[in-house]
């Protein structure tokens, strides 16, 4: 058999290959729509709906492959179009490995710094916040959140003086897992707040009633943490085998369960975005790719949470 | 005020399996062959406890307490987990601990005679730490730097030492001697659980747990 290539094989061959290179990798997996962006209420800003969470994944000290990894999650998030960044002193290292991260790459346009503040890791509010500054590498956070509501009352109170100092743009509060939610509303309908971080996923929908509602009624922007369930809720769907529904396919472009699970949560309206966190590049790229393209409409959102129901 | 009752297991663990796994590869890489001369002095207390010489085999628990204090919970496990600073001033408190206990020679038992129990019970655990758990992590299809090793990495630490406290204290001074062990066993058990190691079917690859 003759191994050796035609003039007309070898030239087919370089042009395949010189297209290949000078193809960014990103279009082989985005859909020409563009990353939907939503407006943060009161004003004329717009935010990705996919963020990126850092909760126990960036959390990597200073081991240097897991934070080369990180890196190239974070340039994946950014290339793709993302914005908001969520972290906090909770989380360890998280906020250094961020600034490692943007370190590297440079600090993106479209960042969005999302930090809180946390009584355990110690010192005022402005204390954290010029400490996760350093970490990051940044000279101020888009928003500051105050972490499952602790001391709620003297951080809000400092974040706000913050704020209206100009050292940050935005302030909110955080919960996660169903906490605390009696005392999450009293303070939505009491408090100035620009950000409330809560949990929101298509089998965690307590929220939807009294909330979001109250959110969308007070001009609050809305942060959806845990959208996979902390990672059960896709696991559970990949690991039956099956591909998405077809119907879902049809009605919204559905291709991955990461599009199912978190197109379904951006296309709450009350939802600004949702914060998946992940470990690697290709499930970031499919994360970002359920900002795109069309959202499930009410109808096909009540009929995405019967097929979750009924599994 | 916190409400530290509404949080789960897994809110306590704010690292991955795969950002577990390797810290442990991390000081196998790091420290190597230092290994060998602590599995040395493990090997050496555990003999010398049971030929009823428990104040020289105190004394050779105490470095391995100290390094794993500094260099495992300090230098390291403090970047991941805000607590690791308090579990290792506990472990270098530990060290402090057999040391005093082996100056003072309280509390020590020069005598096995009559203690069958607590022999086998002791011998166990010291093989259990010296030689079971780093087996176990190889035969687990993890690399040769993943195997946890006596006064490298705190699990076979703790083990070890629990068996020398075992077989070479008795009264308070044993109740002590085995109680930051202990504590430390129980913690690093219910983090493992919450990890779902090694079970995990994430272990090696990144979920998306967000």
């Amino acid at each position: 058999m003759n191994n050796r290539l035609t003039r007309r094989q070898t030239l087919q061959l370089m042009g395949a290959t010189l297209a290949a290179v000078s193809l960014p990798s990103g279009r082989l997996f985005a859909a020409a729509d563009s990353l939907l962006e939503k407006p943060l209420p009161g004003s004329g800003e717009k935010l990705p709906v996919i963020g990126m969470g850092t909760w126990r994944t960036f959390n990597v000290g200073g081991d240097p492959q897991l934070l080369a990894a990180r890196a190239d999650v974070v340039r994946e998030f950014f290339r793709l179009g993302g914005g908001l960044v969520d972290s906090s002193p909770m989380y360890g290292s998280a906020p250094d490995v961020m600034g490692h991260a943007l370190e590297q790459q440079g600090r993106p346009e479209s960042l969005f710094a999302a930090e809180k503040v946390w009584s355990p890791a110690g010192g005022s509010a402005r204390e954290q916040v010029a400490d996760l500054e350093g970490r990051w590498g940044i000279p101020r956070f888009e928003l500051v959140q105050v972490h499952n509501l602790t001391d709620w009352r003297d951080h809000l109170a400092a974040l706000q003086e913050m704020k209206a100092q100009g050292r940050i743009r935005h302030v909110g509060i955080t919960t996660s897992h169903g906490r605390r939610h009696r005392e999450f509303e009293r303070i939505m309908a009491s408090e100035d707040l620009d950000f409330i971080q809560l949990t929101y996923n298509i089998a965690d929908r307590d929220v939807e009633q009294r909330l979001l509602p109250l959110a969308r009624e007070r001009g609050i922007a809305v942060i959806a943490n845990r959208p996979y369930g902390g990672g059960r809720l896709i696991k559970g769907l990949q690991r039956r085998g099956e591909p998405v529904p077809s119907w879902a396919r049809e009605a919204f472009d559905c291709r991955t369960w990461a599009d199912f699970l978190l197109k379904f949560i951006v296309s709450h309206p009350a939802i600004t975005c949702a914060i998946p966190a992940t470990t690697r590049v290709e499930h970031m790229t499919e994360n970002m790719q359920a900002g795109r393209g069309p959202m499930p409409s009410a109808e096909t959102r009540q009929r995405m949470v019967r097929f979750i129901e009924s599994l | 005020m916190m409400d530290w009752t509404s949080y789960r297991l897994q809110d306590y663990v704010p690292f991955t399996e795969q950002v577990y796994l390797r810290l442990m590869e991390r000081m196998g890489e790091t420290f190597w062959p230092l290994h060998l001369v602590m599995l040395a002095l493990g090997g050496a207390a555990l003999v010398l406890v049971l030929k009823a010489r428990p104040r020289v085999a105190l004394v050779l628990m105490v470095p391995a307490w100290l390094f794993v204090a500094m260099a495992f919970f300090l230098q390291r496990y403090a970047q991941l987990n805000w607590a690791g600073h308090y579990i290792g001033y506990a472990f270098g408190v530990q060290g402090a601990l057999l040391l005093l206990i082996a100056l003072s020679g309280r509390g020590l038992n020069h005598r096995h005679a009559g203690q069958r129990t607590a022999v086998v019970v002791g011998v166990v655990l010291g093989l259990f730490g010296l030689i079971g758990l780093p087996l176990i992590t190889v035969l687990g299809d993890a690399s040769w730097y993943q195997a946890q090793v006596f006064g490298i990495h705190p699990d076979p630490t703790a083990m070890v030492s629990l068996g020398v406290v075992v077989l070479g204290l008795w009264g308070p001074a044993r109740w002590f001697a085995a109680m930051v062990p202990v504590i430390w066993l129980v913690v690093s058990g219910l983090t493992l659980l919450a990890l779902h190691w090694p079970a995990a079917p994430t272990l090696t690859g990144g979920p998306f747990p967000g």
